[in-house]
């Protein structure tokens, strides 16, 4: 469904993707994991066409109304509500006037749907970037870094939610540093270093080809023993 | 046509909450009003709407420019906007979302400026359309610095400098022909000539204005064709 072949970016003299290649199935939940700065947001920058590559070619396989994106930056209206806010994407999407409310409700965020985004906590601010990144029920999400900064309760229900939306069929493409996040969360992982996918595959698998298995999967181990980078 | 509309109603609603855009709604018809209300008119010759008119003038050059670069400055800055691109908003669509609600807020207080100078009938129509031709000018300006701008501040320190000379420059030209003759292309000479004497002929100040808004159109189209808003 999502593809990337031979990518190559630059940005002036720095390349920061080197000849990636991958591809991700039909209702995969696909996660790039690597550090900061290993070009994770570059290459959701590149799949949903706010950013040109330098060469390569890449698709995603659904038209932009049939994805959902929740990035680094959430974008969010600051003085209007959580309700308010998803109102002027129903309104883009032309989807019935309850969708908003269900989304608020799938993020726990129901009670606070009168409240200017402003006063929302960060963890508050994610939900609710994912509560639009869902509004339309997307064919495909891409989630950069969903959980980054938030406390663990916060990030457990992110993961809840994207286990139930990967339930549903949808078709989801996660960046994150976090390894223990992917191997709970992904049916199919690739690790970025540098630019450059160092290796891909099903998180178990990988953690087993590497010896990195100990009482659960560690694919934090095998990203240090592959790059020699510690994630953190 | 449901983008431009989701546009407007977001912009509207935003507007309404934030107070500093709104303020700059509504501070140039209460300062006019109590300029007309307390201050002693310089000269005899003078209208009495003199003050509403000047203030008019520079709402229309200054306060919607500075709004309207303002507004797209913000979405870009908080990249919202990369939001309402990425689910489908053409560029187009949404600055006919924001031009239109600059230009609904013009409107109304475009009326009550033309209320308070007591003009009435075919005169408030007048009145009101110069200075609607002004703020359609305004916003075209307005929306070029907002593309070009990466930031509120960087589109503050265009559109304010550039909004007080539009806005100010008719006032100033009271008082020296110089000006008067040296800025008089400009669409807000115009904008006053016409909203200061009816009697004068409403035909030729509203070319030069038409002709102002086809240079900023195209303008705005070259800005927009080489940068877009997708950055």
């Amino acid at each position: 469904m999502i593809q990337m072949n031979n990518i190559v970016k630059r940005f002036g003299s720095q390349t920061v993707l080197t000849d990636v290649t991958f591809a991700v199935k039909e209702k995969e939940v696909f996660g790039l994991l690597g550090p900061s700065g290993a070009g994770k947001t570059t290459i959701i920058n590149i799949l949903t066409n706010q950013l040109d590559a330098d060469s390569g070619s890449s698709s995603i396989g659904v038209t932009p109304m049939e994805m959902g994106l929740m990035l680094d930056e959430d974008g969010l209206f600051p003085r209007l509500s959580c309700l308010e806010n998803l109102n002027v994407f129903a309104g883009v999407y032309g989807i019935p006037r309850r969708r908003p409310m269900e989304a608020l409700a799938s993020v726990g965020l129901e009670k606070t749907s009168k409240k200017a985004v402003s006063a929302l906590s960060k963890g508050m601010r994610q939900r609710l970037a994912l509560a639009r990144a869902i509004l339309h029920q997307p064919k495909v999400l891409f989630l950069d870094e969903p959980t980054s900064g938030l406390d663990p309760g916060t990030a457990r229900g992110i993961h809840k939610l994207i286990q139930n939306l990967s339930d549903k069929g949808a078709t989801i493409f996660l960046t994150t540093h976090n390894m223990e996040e992917a191997v709970r969360l992904c049916d199919h992982v690739a690790l970025l270093h540098n630019g450059s996918i160092v290796e891909e595959g099903d998180p178990v698998e990988i953690c087993e080809r590497h010896n990195a298995v100990k009482m659960t999967p560690d694919l934090e181990a095998v990203f240090i023993k592959l790059t020699g980078v510690d994630l953190a | 046509m449901r983008s431009v509309k989701a546009i407007f109603i977001k912009q509207l609603l935003d507007i309404i909450k934030n107070r500093m855009v709104l303020i700059q709604f509504v501070i140039f018809p209460v300062v006019a009003l109590v300029f007309t209300e307390l201050v002693a008119k310089p000269s005899e010759e003078m209208a009495d709407s003199m003050f509403v008119t000047m203030f008019a003038c520079i709402y229309a050059g200054m306060t919607v420019l500075a709004t309207t670069a303002g507004i797209i400055a913000e979405d870009r800055e908080r990249r919202s906007l990369r939001f309402l691109i990425m689910a489908g908003v053409k560029p187009y669509q949404y600055l006919l979302g924001i031009g239109g609600v600059m230009l609904t807020a013009s409107l109304i207080v475009t009326v009550v400026f033309g209320l308070m100078g007591g003009f009435g009938g075919a005169d408030l129509l007048k009145f009101v359309a110069a200075l609607m031709l002004g703020a359609v000018a305004s916003v075209l300006l307005g929306a070029t610095i907002g593309i070009l701008s990466k930031n509120q501040q960087a589109a503050g320190a265009m559109a304010m400098p550039l909004g007080m000379i539009l806005g100010f420059t008719p006032m100033l030209a009271m008082f020296n022909d110089t000006v008067k003759k040296v800025f008089g292309i400009f669409y807000t000479m115009q904008v006053d000539m016409l909203v200061n004497d009816f009697a004068a002929g409403f035909l030729k100040p509203a070319l030069v204005i038409l002709a102002n808004v086809t240079v900023l159109l195209v303008m705005f189209v070259a800005v927009y064709t080489k940068k877009g808003l997708r950055s």
